[in-house]
């Protein structure tokens, strides 16, 4: 899942037909110039997350020497861990009403939905249960496009009427399109705005693509961070060095995900059993340095590189290596890539434990190589959760 | 017994002269399941180690009968691939896609709720019956019986991997499956816990179900509560991993694509705490898995064959 920025998301639906204040993207406060005010304006840090507005993260202004100060500010702030690198400029509306619509796909129904209200300004889940009469939540036919009827409809029953809701139905109808076009798994407008002079307009947008689609988005490539939404904050150094290790190779899936602190470097899969080897880590009160999930038969190179990062991290004093019972993944091409790397870097294993708990395709073979390298190798008679006491206890002699 | 695949499965794969097929095929027919068919466009008339490939599903049902399908397609095509098994009549069928659009999957198990067809998956490893020897996806590798030996416990799990490791537990503690289901790691899969738990009551020969489940998704919380109405009431044995996830800042992803908490949904501890009030025996520890089989099932089935 990725999400974009909102310049490029009202990009977007301006070119689909969707009305939205003029916008300006400003790096510096000096870019802005008497052209970008002939309106009040509204200014809105860059980030790729939501609820800015209560981050502070999003500013008015009359004048040039307004807006250049506020954008200032802006630049200097982080929100949710994302630095502002750039500001948002937008002609600022003349509210009459403030809406709200999303467009994603429902979990429980496997469709997808929206959400409509035109009670502004609060939390959609909030009014949900407090108010559901106020909000419309429409599923659509997952093969069929928004009939003008049916975005008609879903105004009509929200109380709007007149020339806003023919707009409503028509902007409602090309949310629904874009959405679809562009394989979208959230497309949020909030507010859309009604304003003083009857136009419904965007005028903040949200909008996250399914990565998985990107293959048929040409249009969209480097607008998507792919795989953005799976942190929590910007990918550090260590783990833009981990993405491109995995991307060298369509071999295999390596991913890498640094936490705070900890000691054991961890190198499980796949899905469920690295989950799994997680959990019996923390729950023996160890500190895993770092999650990493691999699988899928990944080639040595990968591997061998993957090993090289996870050591890498400062404070981390041992390797935690461990898989479920492999359907495909070979251990004799994972035990030389950790062996590689191991012995490069002159890993001491008497001072630096490792511990392997590796069965499936090709163990015997991986066995023997672990071994011959002197690291302590388990296989399918051990448990996960028995390899991971062994690993605990074995720090216990480093820290 | 086992539940969705035995001696009368007839199998197509579609996709089977791609690359990711090749391993499945070779494993397949190695382990003793037939395969009575493949498919894949303009490569009609060939063979892949003796399966003949038929260019549609419509020509594969025509002439070999076949009543399940592997999907082993790219995902660009599994929608595709999806919609021709079912408008062929086709009941059960098998999706190991990864990476298939949302859109794409959302339209395919609409189309199959609406045709009454269960869809394993996508992003499954498959489903095994180790006493008819009957095998459909890349489930079991190369060995599928170092993991998979015939008894009387079904295992449910949402990763493919832990698919085998829950069954090889199961055989550790001294039984054997009926049949073993990877239910896909994705958001939008078709066969839910529930839904499998369903079949597994109806199943004489499944004494005992153990579940192996990842946070995200409502899943276990439908399953505790067809639990509550009496929908399952044999022994119910579930682990949920990744619990340490709770502790770490919404909305990261650790593992699969749909293992994803929002809010409290996908919590694994209301997860846990759904299905013990269900009546559920949920296990703090994995290994546990071994020593509440023992206790359940006790005597009362047979062990290993």
């Amino acid at each position: 899942m990725g999400r974009m920025l909102e310049n490029a998301s009202k990009k977007l639906l301006k070119e689909n037909g969707i009305p939205a204040p003029n916008h300006w993207v400003i790096h510096k406060s000096d870019e802005i110039q008497a052209l970008h005010l002939k309106k009040p304006c509204v200014l809105k840090a860059l980030v790729p997350v939501g609820k800015r507005g209560k981050a502070g993260a999003i500013k008015f202004a009359d004048s040039v020497h307004e807006a250049q100060e506020k954008t200032e500010e802006l630049l200097k702030m982080t929100v949710r861990n994302y630095e502002v690198n750039s500001v948002l400029l937008e002609e600022k509306l003349e509210i009459a009403e403030e809406w709200y619509i999303s467009i994603t796909i429902d979990p429980q129904k496997q469709m997808p939905v929206i959400i409509a209200t035109t009670e502004g300004g609060v939390e959609v889940e909030d009014l949900v249960k407090e108010a559901p009469e106020k909000v419309v939540i429409y599923h659509v036919e997952p093969f069929s496009k928004l009939y003008s009827y049916q975005a008609k409809e879903i105004w009509s029953k929200l109380g709007v009427t007149g020339k806003p809701l023919i707009q409503a139905t028509t902007v409602l109808c090309g949310l629904y399109d874009t959405f679809l076009k562009y394989d979208c798994y959230i497309l949020e407008i909030n507010p859309l705005v009604l304003t003083k002079d009857q136009q419904v307009m965007a005028a903040a947008s949200v909008m996250g693509i399914d990565d998985s689609a990107l293959f048929r988005q040409p249009e969209l490539a480097g607008l998507v961070e792919s795989g953005s939404e799976r942190s929590w904050r910007p990918l550090t150094e260590l783990e833009k060095a981990m993405v491109q290790v995995n991307d060298a190779d369509y071999r295999g899936t390596a991913r890498y995900t640094e936490m705070d602190g900890g000691s054991i470097g961890f190198m499980c899969g796949g899905g469920g059993g690295s989950l799994l080897s997680f959990d019996a880590l923390t729950f023996l009160g160890a500190q895993p340095a770092n999650y990493t999930e691999t699988g899928g038969n990944p080639s040595e190179e990968k591997v061998y590189g993957l090993t090289k990062g996870i050591l890498s991290k400062e404070g981390v004093k041992g390797l935690f290596v461990a898989h479920n019972i492999t359907n495909n993944t070979q251990i004799d091409v994972m035990a030389r890539g950790i062996v590689k790397a191991v012995q490069e870097l002159g890993v001491k294993l008497d001072e630096f434990p490792i511990v392997v708990r590796e069965a499936g395709v090709n163990d015997e073979e991986g066995k023997r190589v672990f071994e011959s390298a002197g690291i302590t190798y388990y296989g399918e008679e051990v448990t996960i959760e028995q390899a991971a006491a062994e690993m605990v206890k074995k720090m216990e002699g480093v820290i | 017994m086992a539940i969705l695949i035995d001696q009368n499965t007839r199998m197509v794969i579609q996709g089977i002269t791609g690359r990711e097929a090749q391993m499945v095929v070779d494993h397949t027919l190695a382990y003793g399941t037939r395969i009575y068919a493949g498919v894949t466009p303009g490569k009609g008339g060939q063979n892949v180690l003796g399966v003949p490939v038929y260019d549609t599903v419509w020509e594969a049902v025509k002439k070999q009968n076949v009543n399940a399908s592997l999907v082993v397609v790219p995902p660009a095509f599994a929608l595709d691939a999806v919609l021709e098994a079912i408008d062929n009549g086709i009941k059960l069928i098998v999706v190991t896609t990864e990476n298939i659009p949302q859109l794409d999957s959302v339209r395919m198990l609409y189309e199959a709720r609406k045709k009454n067809v269960v869809i394993i998956g996508p992003n499954t490893v498959g489903i095994i019956n180790p006493k008819d020897k009957v095998k459909m996806g890349s489930i079991g590798g190369d060995r599928p019986e170092r993991c998979f030996v015939p008894g009387n416990v079904g295992v449910i799990s949402r990763s493919g991997g832990m698919t085998a490791e829950t069954s090889w537990m199961v055989k550790r503690a001294g039984f054997g499956v009926t049949t073993s289901v990877g239910i896909g790691g994705d958001s939008f899969i078709g066969s839910t816990i529930k839904d499998l738990l369903a079949l597994f009551e109806e199943d004489k020969e499944t004494k005992a179900v153990v579940t192996f489940s990842e946070p995200g998704t409502s899943f276990e919380e439908d399953a505790a509560q067809f639990l509550k109405e009496g929908g399952f009431t044999k022994p119910l044995v579930s682990y949920v991993a990744g619990r340490f996830t709770e502790s770490m800042p919404e909305g990261t992803v650790f593992g699969h694509a749909g293992a994803m908490i929002s809010g409290n949904t996908g919590r694994p501890s209301l997860k846990m705490k759904a299905l013990q009030d269900a009546g559920a025996h949920v296990i703090e520890r994995y290994d546990d898995v071994i020593s509440v089989l023992k206790t359940v099932l006790g005597e009362r089935v047979g062990g290993v064959k």
